[in-house]
């Protein structure tokens, strides 16, 4: 049997960099179980300690399916698991509304307070409301409506202001921010009328700021 | 255009969302889980909570909060998971987290965002660090107002 100089060839050119043998190390005492007993600072090098525990059903009448007392990778695992039902609950009421024209109800009473609000031209109306839903696309039709002069520089730069914080807002706050809306104290609208306030308040911030120290684009 | 039925519609976006929560949400949240522990068996958290204690404490909120906004800024996903973590672990309360909840959202995924928002749309790098900050700002502002209504 000959060898196969291909092979040959690439273990010769294998370059290890010296902290791939650290890592290796690390992964091998990770893996190893070797801090499995240990408590301080050590334990974070040890598999299990760091994959946790799932909760357990102490008291039936509190518990969820995810237990109490959980935690590391496995409590997390059940918690997002925990979570899914209400993004995709929400999300699908929110494909509903879109689709029965509700977002464009939103964009037609937008677009006559754009300018009072943010000082940009209600053309931008369902950009923002695209924006609210998908930063990516907020952000491509943005691009587009000052390619095509819509808006000019300085319109942009507040609009992406607005957009920057807080982006794909709707979306983000009823997929990832679903899993703390059981916690809440309050109810779950006030703290997404906090974020647009916030959002609104920024954008102007920015306006202030072009309109007293940037030069005309 | 095929004609789709309401129920069509609704699994349609209830699919986006088990899409969003298989490869987006659980991830983060796992990774999140899986870092506190890691900060909490190393002590670090303990010496984070302490160090930031005197800030945190001007929004209502414990120092440990302070790595849920640290989260925050890389990812959502990745603030509200240490969020839950640290609620689940009687870190945070739920008044705690009911002042966090619009600053993860407000100053959220900004190095993402940087590229996917700022980056798309071209604007000006020379206001990148106006946007951060206001972004930010927007963030420290909710918190107080937050805290009053918490």
């Amino acid at each position: 049997m000959s060898e196969d100089p291909k092979k040959s060839s690439i273990v010769e050119d294998l370059k290890v960099p010296w902290y791939g043998y650290v890592a290796l190390i690390l992964a091998i005492v990770f893996f190893s179980g070797i801090f499995a007993k240990k408590a301080g600072w050590v334990a974070a090098f040890d598999f299990n300690t760091i994959n946790g525990a799932f909760g357990t059903m102490k008291d039936a009448a509190k518990a969820t399916f995810a237990g109490q007392g959980g935690y590391g990778a496995r409590a997390g695992f059940l918690f997002a698991l925990g979570l899914i039902p209400a993004v995709m609950l929400a999300l699908g009421v929110v494909e509903v509304i879109d689709h029965l024209g509700g977002l464009k109800a939103g964009q037609k009473l937008l677009t006559p307070i754009l300018r009072p609000l943010l000082g940009i031209p209600g053309i931008a109306g369902l950009a923002l409301v695209t924006s609210l839903q998908s930063t990516d696309a907020g952000a491509g039709m943005t691009k587009m409506l000052r390619e095509t002069d819509y808006i000019t520089e300085k319109e942009k730069t507040v609009f992406c202001a607005f957009q920057f914080s807080a982006g794909g807002t709707v979306t983000n706050y009823l997929s990832s921010g679903a899993a703390l809306f059981p916690f809440l104290t309050v109810p779950i609208i006030l703290p997404l009328v906090v974020i647009f306030v916030m959002k609104i308040f920024g954008a102007n911030v920015m306006r202030l700021y072009l309109q007293r120290f940037a030069k005309e684009d | 255009m095929q004609t789709k039925t309401i129920v069509d519609v609704f699994v349609d976006g209830a699919r986006k969302g088990w899409n969003v929560g298989i490869s987006s949400i659980l991830p983060n949240v796992l990774m999140a889980f899986a870092l506190i522990q890691i900060l909490k068996v190393t002590g670090l958290l303990t010496i984070l909570g302490k160090v930031f204690g005197p800030v945190m404490a001007l929004f209502g909120l414990p120092g440990e909060a302070v790595t849920v906004l640290m989260g925050a800024w890389l990812s959502m996903g990745g603030g509200i998971g240490v969020a839950a973590s640290l609620y689940t672990g009687k870190i945070l309360s739920a008044t705690h987290v009911t002042i966090l909840l619009p600053a993860i959202i407000l100053m959220g995924a900004q190095i993402q965002y940087m590229g996917r928002l700022l980056g798309t749309a071209g604007v000006q790098t020379r206001y990148y660090p106006m946007l951060f900050g206001i972004s930010v700002m927007n963030a420290v502002i909710a918190m107080l107002i937050m805290r009053f209504v918490a």
